[in-house]
């Protein structure tokens, strides 16, 4: 058993397994957190002044970075179907596949991660911070629940405040994707607008809602999960923010594709 | 800390850009001076890149395989409304993804994953007064740490960005096969594709390597205040690197669309 | 009188706004233990930290060996910091096991053949009391045996100046004063000009020739050992005796 091949032999299921139960671990950490955060969801356990700082902390402070991407990732749709509408003279389409890719797809998707990588790695390191230097061992010696007073208003906030952030980023993007198509292939903005009027569907808009809301429940769990499950110093604050953004981001994309099936 | 916690107002956060962008450079000026003059020490390239690659390699695949799942869904989803023909459905894919998608999409799980480790080590080695000791040895932290990551980012990246890409392609055939019925011979289709895509999407590949090198370098070594400072320091590498590369792909994007121009059956 | 080696003079510095040193002017003698005291965040390490050439100072200028570092670039700091050997604080020691730590220094200023180096580096830890320690793990090792391990790295090069930031902090007693022995042993030894913050002021008087403290970012006193000791300047009075009552 001792070869060298037959070695790799065991290893490399044997890392496969390792990593499935890794992955099972933490998703099964994620559904008691999630089921914890349910349990005190009533209005009255709820810190309104926490909810109201991380409403602000995390969502008001995100406008500018989030506009800032919308807009350009707008501006690279356009350009990048630029070709194609030229080859096909599909002028007349442009206005309506750029709004449905926007709204359904690219706009929840992109805003997702920026606000995995502002707020969700933010949130990482703020909550292990406090697990390292016993802050939340502090709390709970005063008989303040941590899940109640710390988790649950970060996770309303980041849920309503990633689906406020991409109506607005949506609006930026199909605005960006506006001006571009008139700069760079002459589609008037009212042509641009009457496209997208006339063959967009209020599903189109409800799906990417489901979707963002969706994002921003994977992101809050996950990030608070890490968080938590912070130890080791200071070192261990990088390995769990670091850990964090890279599970929520396969999160978001998983779900992304599965939301995209069911929904149609 | 004080910095953080004021409300910064749209002024405030354009003046922000501004110098952190003249930060990013000037580490961008002298990674570039360290290229050709510093002291290379030996086997740290290959274990950057080993790193960067061991990874970043699986989280990429796994995305990328969404990714390329979830575009030829919705283009399925939007021509079936259009026009129910689904023959050049693999030949656009296949140009968009060469491109663009590949490299832009694909650039984003690599800053996640990438960005956030370069960030976050050398944001700790500067909370722990490392870096001011390898500065005392004459080892400047621009040649000593952030010249081999981003050597090893260029070239890694580039070569997890096209196995991503293959991977994209791959689960798109599948898609496309499985949910509308597209032959892999059908979407196998070259048409659309030339030359100029290839090396344009190869120049973005390499851009957003360096690209995520430069900034999660810069920030992690503007790290300060201890372990929350570590966090902030990855959190600003995520945002700034995501940032930079939609930036740049902008930039390259409408470079390539006067410059490279795509020739195909009109 | 001997030449002064490091000189400091009005040097400002800040963070964020927030100043740290407010027109801080002082000097070292050339051979001198020079013990740099006062209570937390009087800004010892930053003033450190200037004369190290690792941080610049808004205002004033720093003087090393006649060299004003204020006005070199990086490269030519680079050039200046070969003459000056640091320890920080928190040992900075690298994920490395202790031989390369030592020997890193030696590697990154000369072109050195690897026997000369191994054999400075066994020399270096036996004059520590670490010898055979090579192949270890530093995280592995007691606050004691880095710090030891971060003198022998920065002494190694053989500097003219040594700064010590707190060598001895969150040390016992018996190791703190082994410590204190083994800087004064080596400034002997080598005739290099030092300078050490401490907290632990009984302790590193021992060892001083000259003190100075710093109080929010002021040079409140500078003098030697002795007048330090005497001294009726009541911050310095309350901090050297170590009483409750007085202006800090």
């Amino acid at each position: 058993m001792s070869t060298a091949p037959a070695r790799a032999l065991v290893a490399i299921p044997a890392k496969i397994g390792a990593l499935f139960l890794a992955v099972a671990k933490q998703a099964g950490g994620l559904g008691i957190l999630a089921a914890q955060i349910l349990r005190r969801l009533t209005p009255s356990q709820i810190d309104r002044h926490e909810l109201f700082r991380n409403l602000n902390r995390m969502g008001v402070r995100s406008v500018p970075i989030i506009c800032a991407t919308a807009a350009f990732t707008g501006g690279i749709m356009v350009i990048q179907a630029a070709p194609f509408v030229e080859q096909v003279q599909a002028t007349s389409f442009v206005g309506w596949a750029a709004t449905f890719t926007t709204i359904r797809e690219l706009g929840p998707l992109l805003i997702g991660l920026i606000f995995n990588g502002r707020v969700g790695a933010n949130n990482t390191a703020e909550l292990g911070t406090m697990k390292v230097t016993d802050q939340i061992d502090a709390l709970r010696a005063l008989a303040i629940d941590p899940i109640a007073y710390l988790v649950v208003p970060r996770c309303l906030a980041m849920v309503s405040m990633m689906v406020l952030l991409c109506i607005i980023g949506d609006a930026v993007a199909i605005g960006g994707a506006m001006l571009t198509a008139d700069a760079l292939l002459g589609v008037d903005p009212h042509l641009f607008w009457a496209s997208a009027l006339e063959r967009l569907e209020p599903w189109d808009f409800w799906v990417g809602l489901i979707k963002s809301g969706l994002f921003g429940v994977m992101i809050a769990l996950t990030s608070c999960h890490y968080g938590l499950a912070t130890s080791g110093g200071a070192p261990g604050v990088g390995r769990a923010v670091n850990a964090s953004v890279v599970a929520a981001a396969a999160g978001i994309f998983i779900m992304d594709y599965l939301s995209t099936f069911v929904l149609g | 800390m004080a910095a953080r916690t004021k409300d910064p107002s749209i002024i405030d956060a354009a003046k922000n850009v501004v110098t952190d962008a003249r930060d990013v450079f000037r580490v961008f000026a002298r990674t570039l001076y360290y290229l050709f003059r510093g002291k290379r020490e030996k086997g740290e390239v290959a274990r950057q890149m080993f790193a960067i690659g061991n990874e970043s390699l699986f989280f990429m695949c796994i995305t990328m395989a969404f990714i390329g799942a979830i575009i030829t869904f919705q283009t399925g989803l939007q021509s079936r409304k259009l026009l129910p023909d689904f023959s050049l459905m693999g030949a656009t894919y296949l140009k968009l993804l060469v491109r663009d998608l590949a490299a832009s999409v694909g650039a984003l799980p690599l800053a996640t994953r990438v960005g956030a480790g370069i960030a976050a080590e050398i944001g700790s080695m500067v909370v722990t007064d490392q870096v001011d000791a390898l500065r005392m040895c004459a080892a400047d932290p621009i040649d000593y740490l952030v010249v081999p990551r981003f050597i090893a980012c260029v070239v890694m990246g580039t070569v997890i960005l096209i196995i991503g890409g293959f991977v994209a392609y791959g689960s798109g055939l599948l898609v496309a096969n499985l949910a509308f019925d597209v032959t892999p011979s059908t979407f196998n289709n070259l048409m659309y594709l030339n030359l100029g895509d290839v090396a344009l999407g190869f120049f973005k590949c390499l851009t957003y390597g360096a690209a995520i090198a430069v900034v999660s370098a810069q920030r992690g070594l503007a790290t300060f205040g201890g372990s929350e400072g570590v966090g902030w320091a990855t959190t600003e590498a995520v945002v700034g690197s995501s940032f930079a590369i939609i930036v740049l792909n902008l930039i390259i994007s409408t470079f390539g669309y006067f410059l490279v121009p795509s020739v195909g059956p009109g | 009188m001997l030449r002064a080696l490091i000189r400091l003079d009005d040097v400002h510095k800040e963070f964020l706004g927030t100043p740290v040193l407010q027109g801080v002017s002082l000097t070292v003698p050339a051979q001198c233990i020079y013990a740099l005291i006062g209570p937390g965040a009087a800004g010892k390490s930053v003033l450190l930290k200037v004369v190290a050439g690792l941080l610049r100072p808004e205002r004033g200028k720093v003087f090393v060996n006649d060299a004003e570092l204020t006005s070199m670039r990086e490269l030519e700091l680079a050039e200046a910091r070969k003459s000056i050997g640091m320890l920080f604080q928190n040992y900075a020691l690298f994920d490395k096991n202790v031989y390369e730590n030592i020997a890193f220094p030696l590697r990154r200023l000369y072109d050195l053949p690897e026997e000369e180096i191994r054999e400075r580096v066994a020399e270096r830890l036996a004059r520590v009391a670490l010898p055979g320690t090579e192949e270890r793990i530093p995280q592995s090792m007691s606050g004691g045996q880095k710090k030891r391990i971060g003198v022998a790295r920065a002494t190694i090069a053989k500097p003219e100046v040594i700064l010590y930031d707190e060598p001895t902090a969150g040390l016992d007693p018996v190791t703190s004063q082994k410590i204190y022995d083994l800087v004064q042993e080596e400034q002997r030894a080598t005739k290099a000009t030092v300078m050490v913050i401490s907290s632990d002021v009984s302790g590193v008087l021992t060892i001083a020739d000259r003190v100075g403290m710093l109080h929010q970012g002021r040079l409140v006193f500078d003098g030697t050992a002795e007048e330090a000791k005497t001294s009726t300047i009541p911050e310095v009075n309350q901090f050297v005796h170590g009483l409750t009552e007085g202006p800090l």
